[in-house]
C-alpha cells in the first residue's frame, strides 16, 4: 500500500523535475547569449519576412556584409525573421511579447503608417539626431515622422498607377498622343479620367476600370485609393494624427468619395471586377501597385502575350497643385529597448540603408529604392518603372500616420464598401468619422 | 500581472490539492489498498488535463473578466488602469447610436435564429435517412460528415468561388443556363448573412447527425413494432416515439448549436468582411482586441456575451427539460 506521505513525495519530485525541465531552455539560451557576447557588442534586428523569401535573402546578405565589415570593430549583428501573416498578427504579437519581456531587438521593421502607433506606445526610439546627416538622401514623403521627429527610415518604396490595355485604348479611339499628355508632370484631371472611362466603357466587356472597390478588407484598398483624397484637396487627419473630425468628413474629402461613386453610377467600374478581368482583356484600366509590372511581363496573360501591349498611367488630380500618388512601404526603426547605448544600433541602421544595402534589396525585390541615389539612372526612359519613380519623386505623398491606423484602415474600407449602397455619403462618412475619433481618443 | 497569475495559480492548486487530500483521506479510511491505488491513479491521470484547463481556459477567463474593467491596450500592457464600467457604458452608447456594435448584434441574432433550427432539422433529417437499414448508408454518413472535418477557411474560400457574383461564379453560371439574371449572393447586404446561415448549417449538421444517429439507436425497436400493430402511421410513430426518444439529444444539440452560433466569426470574416452586413459579435470583439489592440473593450464584449449565452442556455435547459 502506498502511503499518503509517499504520494506527496512523488508529487514533489515530479514538480522539481518539471521546474528543471521547463527552465532548461531558458538557461541554455542565456548561456548561449553570453557566449556570443564574449568580446562583441551584439546588435539584433527583426525582419517581417521569411528568411527564404527574396526580400529575406537580401536582408541576410546585408547583415552578413555588416558582420564582415564590423568584425574588427567588434560589433556583431544577429537577425531574426518573423513573417507577418496579415496586417496585424504574428509579427505584431511577437513585438508585443518582446516588449513585455523587455527583449525588443535593437532594430525592427514596421509598416510606415504604423509609425505613430509604435512611437506613441514606446516601441520606437527618436532617431532625429542620429540620421540628420543622411535624411536628405531619402524622399521626404517616405521618412517616418511622429510629432515632427523622425522615428524610421524607409527600406524601399512602392507606388501605384493605372495599367492600361493598349488594344482596348486603340479600339476606344484613345490615341497615343492623347495618352502621352496624361503625364505625371502635369497630371491628368478627373474630367479627362472620366472621359477616357466613358470611351472605354463601350469596348470593355466588364468595366472601363478596376478601382479595387470590391477588394478584400485589408490594406490594399486604402493604399491604392488614398491619393485621390489628397488630389481632391481633402485630408484624413490633423498633423499629429489624433484628430479626424473636420478632416475625414470635410467637404473636399467627401467629394473624393463622391467621385468614386460617380465612377460606379456612370457604369465605368463595379465592385465585382478583379485583377484577372484586366489580365484577360475584359477591363481597360487597372489600378495596382508596382508589383504588377513583373506579373505582366512574365506571366504571359491572354491579353498581354509576351508581356507586351500594356502601359502605365499616373494618378489623376482634381485640384491643381494637390496631385498625389501612393508611396510608403516598410521602414527600419531603432527600438526603445533595454540597451541605453544606441551607437551599435545606429551603425547597423546606417548600414542597412546605405547605397549598397539599398541596391541589394532593390535587386532582390524589384521595388523602387527609398534612396534617391540608388534610383538615379536605374530606369530606362519611358519604362513603367521610370513612370512610377518620377511620379513618386514629383507627387508621392505618404499615407496618414496616426496612432489608430488599423481603425482608420477598417473605416476607409467600410466607406468604400458602402459606395454603391449609400446615397447620402456625407451622413455615412460623418457617422464613421465620429466613431473613428472616439476610438482614436482611446490611444 | 505575474503576481496575480501566481496568486490565482496558488488558489487553484490549493483547491486541487484539497480535493486530492480529501479523496485520499476517504480512500484510506476504507482501509482497502486497492481504493487508495485507484484514487492515486485517477488523480495522476486527470492532473495534466486539470493543469491545461487551468492554463488555457480558467486563467484566460479570469484575466478577461478583470480586463473588462480596465483600459488595457495591447500595445501598452504595462500601463493598465481600472476604469470601472466605462467599457460597458461605451458599448451601450454605441448600440444606442446605431454604430458597428448594433450591426454586430443584429447580424448575430439573424444568424442564431436562422442556423439553430435549420442545422438541427437538417441533422435530424440526415440522421433519419442514414439510420435506415439499407445498403450503402455508411457511405452517406461519411459524405454528410465530411464537411465537419474540413477547415472553416477552406470551405469559406470554396463557397466564395461558388458564389462569385460575376458571371464566372458557379451558381451564376447555373442560373444563367436557366435564364435567371446574375445574383450578388454574398455581396448583397440583404442576402449575405442568409448565405452564411446556409453554408454554416451545411458544414455543421454532420456532427449533430452523428449524435442523433446514436440517439436513434437507443430507441427500442419493439416500441415501433407495437405502434405499427396498433395502427400508428409513420408520422405518428415519429412524433410519439422518435421525438420523445431523442429528447436528451435535442437538449444537448440545441444548447451546443446555440452557443456555437453565438460565437460565429470565421465565415463572415472571410466571406463578407467588417461591414454592416458582415460584423458579428465575435468578429467585432476580435477586431477591437486584436486589430485595434483595445483589449479592455474587447473583454467587456466577451463578458456581456458570456452572460447572455449563460442566461439563454439556462432558460433553454429549463424549458427543454420539462416533461
Amino acid at each position: 500500500m502506498i502511503s499518503v506521505k509517499k504520494v506527496f513525495k512523488i508529487i514533489g519530485v515530479a514538480a522539481c523535475a518539471a521546474l528543471v525541465i521547463s527552465g532548461l531552455p531558458g538557461w541554455i539560451s542565456l548561456s548561449k547569449q553570453n557566449e556570443e557576447q564574449g568580446g562583441n557588442t551584439v546588435v539584433s534586428v527583426m525582419f517581417h519576412v521569411s528568411s527564404s523569401s527574396k526580400e529575406g535573402q537580401a536582408y541576410k546578405k546585408c547583415v552578413d556584409a555588416f558582420n564582415e565589415a564590423y568584425k574588427d570593430k567588434k560589433i556583431k549583428a544577429t537577425a531574426s525573421y518573423t513573417p507577418r501573416t496579415d496586417g496585424s498578427s504574428a509579427y505584431e504579437t511577437a513585438l508585443i511579447s518582446m516588449k513585455l519581456e523587455n527583449k525588443l531587438p535593437d532594430i525592427i521593421t514596421f509598416d510606415s503608417p504604423k509609425c505613430s502607433y509604435y512611437a506613441a506606445n514606446g516601441y520606437l526610439y527618436n532617431i532625429n539626431n542620429m540620421v540628420a546627416d543622411i535624411k536628405d538622401e531619402f524622399y521626404e514623403s517616405s521618412l517616418n515622422y511622429y510629432n515632427g521627429d523622425i522615428y524610421g527610415l524607409p527600406i524601399q518604396e512602392s507606388s501605384a498607377g493605372f495599367y492600361y490595355n493598349k488594344t482596348l485604348f486603340r479600339n476606344a479611339g484613345i490615341s497615343d498622343k492623347e495618352i502621352s499628355e496624361y503625364g505625371d508632370e502635369t497630371p491628368w484631371t478627373y474630367a479627362e479620367f472620366s472621359s477616357v472611362c466613358e470611351r472605354l466603357k463601350s469596348v470593355c466587356e466588364k468595366a472601363a476600370v478596376n478601382m479595387n472597390f470590391g477588394g478584400t478588407a485589408d490594406e490594399t484598398t486604402p493604399y491604392l485609393l488614398y491619393p485621390f483624397i489628397y488630389a481632391s484637396g481633402g485630408e484624413f487627419a490633423s498633423e499629429d494624427g489624433r484628430t479626424v473630425t473636420g478632416y475625414l468628413d470635410s467637404e473636399d474629402t467627401v467629394s473624393a468619395f463622391y467621385f468614386f461613386k460617380s465612377l460606379l453610377s456612370n457604369g465605368y467600374t463595379t465592385d465585382q471586377v478583379d485583377a484577372n478581368d484586366f489580365y484577360n482583356g475584359k477591363v481597360g484600366m487597372y489600378l495596382s501597385s508596382g508589383w504588377t509590372i513583373a506579373d505582366l511581363r512574365n506571366k504571359n496573360y491572354s491579353a498581354f502575350p509576351s508581356g507586351s501591349n500594356w502601359g502605365l498611367l499616373p494618378y489623376p488630380c482634381d485640384v491643381p497643385g494637390c496631385a498625389a500618388s501612393a508611396t510608403g512601404s516598410w521602414s527600419f526603426g531603432i527600438t526603445q529597448n533595454h540597451h541605453s547605448d544606441k551607437s551599435a544600433a545606429r551603425e547597423l541602421l546606417k548600414w542597412l540603408v546605405n547605397d549598397e544595402s539599398s541596391a541589394t534589396i532593390t535587386e532582390h525585390t524589384g521595388m523602387i529604392s527609398a534612396k534617391k541615389s540608388v534610383n538615379e539612372g536605374r530606369y530606362e526612359k519611358g519604362s513603367p518603372e521610370e513612370m512610377l519613380f518620377t511620379q513618386l519623386a514629383n507627387t508621392g505623398r505618404a499615407r496618414p500616420t496616426m496612432v489608430g491606423y488599423s481603425v482608420f484602415s477598417t473605416t476607409f474600407n467600410q466607406i468604400v464598401h458602402e459606395l454603391p449602397r449609400t446615397d447620402n455619403l456625407e451622413k455615412f462618412i460623418s457617422e464613421k468619422t465620429a466613431i473613428l475619433q472616439e476610438t482614436i481618443n482611446k490611444y | 500581472m505575474e503576481i496575480i497569475a501566481l496568486l490565482i495559480f496558488c488558489l487553484f492548486l490549493a483547491v486541487f490539492l484539497g480535493v486530492v487530500a480529501h479523496d485520499l483521506y476517504k480512500a484510506k479510511k476504507t482501509n482497502t489498498p486497492f481504493r487508495v491505488k485507484n484514487c492515486i491513479a485517477g488523480i495522476l491521470m486527470i492532473a495534466p488535463a486539470v493543469i491545461l484547463c487551468f492554463l488555457f481556459i480558467l486563467l484566460p477567463m479570469l484575466f478577461s473578466l478583470g480586463y473588462a474593467f480596465t483600459d488595457y491596450n495591447q500595445m501598452r500592457p504595462d500601463e493598465v488602469h481600472f476604469v470601472g464600467f466605462n467599457n460597458f457604458k461605451e458599448i451601450f452608447k454605441e448600440i444606442g447610436s446605431g454604430g458597428d456594435m448594433l450591426y454586430a448584434i443584429k447580424n448575430t441574432a439573424i444568424f442564431v435564429v436562422g442556423v439553430v433550427p435549420l442545422q438541427i432539422l437538417l441533422a435530424l433529417g440526415l440522421a433519419l435517412f442514414c439510420s435506415r437499414k439499407v445498403r450503402g448508408s455508411s457511405i452517406f454518413k461519411v459524405c454528410f460528415f465530411a464537411p465537419v472535418v474540413i477547415s472553416l477557411t477552406v470551405t469559406s474560400y470554396l463557397w466564395l468561388t461558388i458564389l462569385d457574383p460575376s458571371e464566372d461564379g458557379l451558381f451564376n453560371m447555373l442560373l444563367g443556363a436557366f435564364g435567371i439574371p446574375q445574383q450578388q449572393f454574398l455581396k448583397d447586404p440583404k442576402t449575405a448573412m442568409l448565405w452564411v446561415v446556409l453554408i454554416s448549417a451545411w458544414q455543421g449538421c454532420g456532427y449533430q447527425m452523428l449524435i442523433f444517429i446514436s440517439g436513434l439507436t437507443n430507441i427500442r425497436e419493439d416500441l415501433y413494432e407495437a405502434a405499427k400493430l396498433d395502427g400508428a402511421n409513420a408520422w405518428q410513430r415519429f412524433i410519439r416515439i422518435t421525438v420523445p426518444g431523442l429528447k436528451s439529444s435535442v437538449l444537448y444539440i440545441t444548447i451546443t448549436v446555440f452557443i456555437g452560433a453565438c460565437r460565429i466569426m470565421v465565415q463572415p470574416m472571410l466571406m463578407i468582411g467588417p461591414y454592416s452586413e458582415g460584423l458579428t459579435l465575435s468578429y467585432y470583439m476580435f477586431l477591437q482586441g486584436t486589430d485595434y489592440g483595445l483589449v479592455g473593450k474587447s473583454s467587456a464584449i466577451a463578458l456581456l456575451m458570456t452572460i447572455f449565452i449563460g442566461l439563454v442556455t439556462f432558460v433553454q435547459k429549463k424549458v427543454l427539460s420539462k416533461k
